[in-house]
């Protein structure tokens, strides 16, 4: 017993699970404990036990279900639209025949790095209705558009998600346009299938699994939007753009009502949890195939 | 005939594609060598370019915030490399823990920032260390520690496994196998894990905005602070942001190769 328990094994194992413990682990314990707690950071001297009370008064709260809206909004208009995007792309990209496609690879893929602050800070500047290149061309054939006005500003800062973000949903097609089959797309190329019949009819069906988990992966990561709302909007106009990680930073750490954040931050693991155990199935289902 | 303009027609979308995303760099570059005069007249093509911009930049706190940031990430990605690639090599040869544990691993590579922040921060308050680095280093290897662990997995998974088992015949223990052939031959794999890690920590802002302070601010929260007080440094601000994505892009060559691969981990293939 005591000899299988210093198998390499374990001795591999043991630092991960000590450091996920103690940075993580722990942190979650401790976090669940302050949302059970009336936590303010202002009054640190007078911590008192709430129960559920904050999780109860989430329901009644209007700017967290528009915060929690907004997210859900900004996930669906972003990921479907580098969906489409990115399948295009990789298709183009994967394409034998496309001249230069190493090259347009690597620069396409360059968005995905850059620090996402960046990302928002550019397009505040490109996008500003008065020092900003795009309002200013569209102003020069007659279009007038607000971009971070109270209808547009959501759509505006998922159009930035979707320049930052298409190329890693392009990368994960590509990666799975490359692990499929030759056979079947030759067998319909002799029988002079047109290129669009070919996508519609066995790319996509093969492709399906991929498309799943890749569209799961960026959803993941597309809930935690802030760094675009703390560059652009602050989650204005009114509470147009205020985002669910953006709403939890404000009330933890402008109003410094820790409790109430990390009641909030509680509801937010359901969803995330929700997401990555379907990731997991897809994962897996795909690999027992 | 047909298929010359299918093919002129591929180029075509590809090169919007491509002005779509070299635009933005390009269009801050520009503006990193504009005074605020021409910052303020955007289709007036005619100006002078300066240099103050990037002179001021280079004079201001960012080159400490850029040492800030590189130490930072040098030290995140050795603790996860240290700690992640026993535990990736266990899980892809022991099949450790089964899928339950590669779950767990995906499951804390996907939580939200805003779930840790603030049990974090209470953390590093009650022990003296907001506005150190070790208290964003600490934040990042939440994130970056399981997602190395996860992208070393597929990697190790290549690895054959005669390879040990020739060496542990010619009498090394398997923890030597594993130093001396497992872990030079993923060599690429290695690189590239250690290059991505460096490139989230490089950019979270998240974290590194709520734990600096001033001595220990990275350069995301640096480029962030530019437009809060002083009104927007247009111009500052843009070479600061040039700064900031000069190194990555030059990263991105590298890593793009294996970035495949390494996200798989071990999922699609294993």
């Amino acid at each position: 017993m005591i000899r299988k328990l210093f198998h390499l094994k374990y001795r591999m194992l043991f630092p991960i699970v000590l450091v996920l413990v103690l940075i993580m682990g722990y942190p979650l314990v401790f976090s669940f404990w302050v949302s059970l707690h009336d936590y303010r950071l202002t009054a640190i001297e007078n911590v008192q036990w709430i129960g559920l009370k904050q999780y109860a008064m989430l329901f009644k709260n209007a700017s967290y279900w528009t915060a929690m809206r907004n997210t859900i909004v900004f996930v669906v208009m972003a990921v479907t639209l580098e969906l489409i995007l990115g399948f295009g792309l990789a298709v183009l990209l994967h394409r034998p025949t496309t001249l230069f496609r190493h090259f347009f690879r690597a620069i396409l893929l360059t968005p995905m790095f850059i620090t996402p602050i960046a990302v928002g800070l550019m397009f505040r500047y490109m996008l500003n209705s008065q020092l900003g290149i795009i309002p200013n061309l569209l102003r020069l054939i007659g279009i007038q558009i607000d971009w971070f006005g109270p209808q547009l500003a959501l759509f505006s800062l998922a159009l930035i998600d979707v320049w930052q973000w298409t190329p890693f949903m392009m990368l994960l097609l590509l990666a799975g346009l490359e692990a499929l089959p030759s056979e079947p797309f030759e067998a319909a190329r002799v029988d002079g299938a047109s290129s669009w019949r070919i996508i519609w009819h066995i790319t996509l069906p093969m492709m399906r699994p991929i498309i799943i988990a890749s569209v799961i992966i960026r959803m993941l990561d597309a809930f935690r939007v802030y760094e675009y709302v703390y560059a652009i909007t602050r989650g204005g106009p009114g509470e147009s753009t205020e985002t669910i990680q953006y709403h939890i930073y404000r009330v933890g750490f402008l109003y410094f009502r820790m409790g109430e954040a990390s009641a909030m931050a509680y509801t937010l693991i359901v969803v995330i949890l929700f997401l990555v155990v379907l990731l997991f199935y897809s994962l897996r289902w795909e690999r027992e195939k | 005939m047909r298929r010359l303009g299918q093919e002129l027609s591929v180029l075509f979308i590809l090169f919007i594609a491509l002005i779509v995303v070299l635009f933005p760099y390009f269009w801050t570059l520009l503006a990193s060598f504009k005074t605020e005069a021409a910052i303020n007249r955007p289709l007036d093509w005619n100006f002078d370019p300066t240099f103050a911009n990037w002179e001021r930049v280079l004079r201001s706190d960012i080159p400490m915030q850029v040492r800030n940031s590189i130490l930072v990430g040098l030290l995140t990605v050795a603790i996860s490399l240290v700690v992640g690639a026993p535990a990736a090599y266990a899980f892809s040869r022991f099949r450790a823990g089964g899928d339950a544990i590669r779950f767990i691993i995906l499951a804390a590579q996907m939580l939200p920032p805003a779930v840790l922040i603030v049990p974090l921060f209470l953390i590093m308050y009650k022990l003296r260390l907001l506005d150190t680095i070790w208290a964003v280093t600490i934040s990042h290897l939440t994130f970056i520690l399981p997602l190395i662990t996860w992208f070393l997995i597929g990697f190790f998974e290549d690895v054959p496994r005669e390879l040990e088992e020739q060496a542990m015949v010619d009498g090394c223990t398997q923890w030597q196998a594993f130093c001396r052939i497992v872990l030079p031959v993923i060599r690429p794999g290695l690189g590239a894990a250690a290059l991505f890690g460096f490139v989230l920590s490089w950019n979270d802002l998240f974290y590194a905005l709520l734990l600096t302070g001033k001595h220990s601010r990275t350069l995301p929260v640096g480029i962030a602070g530019f437009w809060t007080f002083r009104g927007i440094e247009m111009g500052q601000m843009s070479a600061a942001i040039i700064l900031t994505i000069i190194p990555v892009v030059i990263a991105s060559f590298f890593v793009q190769k294996y970035l495949v691969r390494g996200l798989g981990g071990g999922a699609i293939k294993g």
